[in-house]
């Protein structure tokens, strides 16, 4: 009986444990314009944050736009101002989405296992719906994930002649990755 | 047409000018292909504060502490409260425990080795690039990043 009721505490406090957000400081999200004649439009945000709750199977991620660090500084530059990302005015890009099949994923037990998640992704205050697949790993409390799309930056309001001359990706892939805890 | 010399003198001219302009364009194209971020150890501070004090200004008013202090250099003063992995690299940040609200700084590649050495707990002088604080809905807290860091003293 005393067995029963200790296994039966044990099973709850890690039911516990997982049924916590788990959140990510140092989430990385890279965005990538390059093209065959350009080479410098790529960047990396490695202090994104990112959080899943594994109960209403959401999804999280917060990017400071100024944060995004390029190689190149003019290119980062033209990147922050006003006719592109617009930092100053729009500093953060967000994504709000769901796991749209929960049950492909166990957070309870070890494991690797393929979802796809659906959201809002919000840049320069221009909101649209992005659907990708992501891997989520499950490793005891933590789990790791990563997914890449492509998104259109007319979409969100960039447009210029880099894009046209074909020295910036009319669609860049983003690609995030997280470590959660 | 080019039996006539005052067009063939026409045409020399043509063919230098067009050369010279191509070739300030290849040179002014190199020039701002191949730029590169100075290293941050080698440049001086802007400003240089305590993490808690600096923290506070962002939460007090975050509009004017961006304004002061966004694309800047700064030097910060505080405890190490956790080492966070980034992919491969890793981040470092210093956290106000009574608000949530936190510094996280990422390095140069230059200068991630001295930062991997940090450990929790040390008081140390970090200067780099401070992009902006901005609220998290997600966290509830500030969060001011910082990239192109370097470890000044530990």
């Amino acid at each position: 009986m005393k067995k029963i009721i200790l296994s039966l505490m044990i099973a709850t406090v890690s039911m516990m444990a997982f049924a916590q957000k788990k959140t990510s400081t140092s989430a990385t999200v890279s965005f990538d314009a390059t093209t065959p004649i350009d080479a410098l439009a790529k960047a990396e945000n490695k202090t994104g944050i990112a959080a899943i709750d594994p109960v209403k199977n959401t999804v999280q991620f917060e990017a400071a736009i100024k944060n995004f660090a390029f190689s190149n500084p003019k290119i980062q530059e033209h990147f922050n101002q006003k006719s592109w990302l617009n930092s100053d005015e729009f500093p953060k890009a967000t994504f709000n989405g769901v796991i749209t099949n929960p049950s492909a994923v166990n957070f309870n037990k070890d494991g690797t296992y393929s979802v796809t998640v659906e959201g809002d992704l919000t840049i320069k205050d221009k909101t649209q719906k992005v659907t990708t697949p992501a891997t989520i790993i499950v490793a005891g409390k933590t789990l790791k994930t990563n997914a890449s799309f492509n998104i259109k930056l007319a979409d969100f309001g960039v447009e210029g002649q880099p894009i046209t001359a074909g020295k910036v990706s009319a669609e860049p892939k983003i690609s995030v990755s997280a470590d959660l805890n | 047409m080019l039996k006539n010399p005052k067009n063939k003198k026409t045409l020399k001219w043509l063919l230098i000018a067009g050369g010279s302009l191509l070739l300030i364009g290849l040179v002014v194209y190199f020039y701002f292909a191949t730029l590169s971020h100075d290293d941050t150890a080698s440049l001086k501070a802007d400003y240089t504060v305590e993490a808690i004090p600096f923290i506070k200004e962002f939460e007090k008013d975050h509009k004017a502490a961006n304004k002061k202090y966004a694309e800047k250099i700064i030097a910060v003063r505080g405890i190490v409260t956790t080492i966070e992995p980034a992919d491969t690299t890793m981040n470092i940040k210093m956290a106000d425990t009574t608000t949530g609200s936190y510094l996280i700084f990422a390095f140069q590649d230059q200068h991630m080795a001295q930062a991997k050495k940090l450990k929790p707990g040390e008081n140390v002088l970090i200067k780099g690039s401070c992009s902006d604080g901005i609220y998290s809905d997600i966290l509830g807290t500030y969060f001011i990043s910082f990239k192109r860091s370097t470890v000044e003293k530990n």
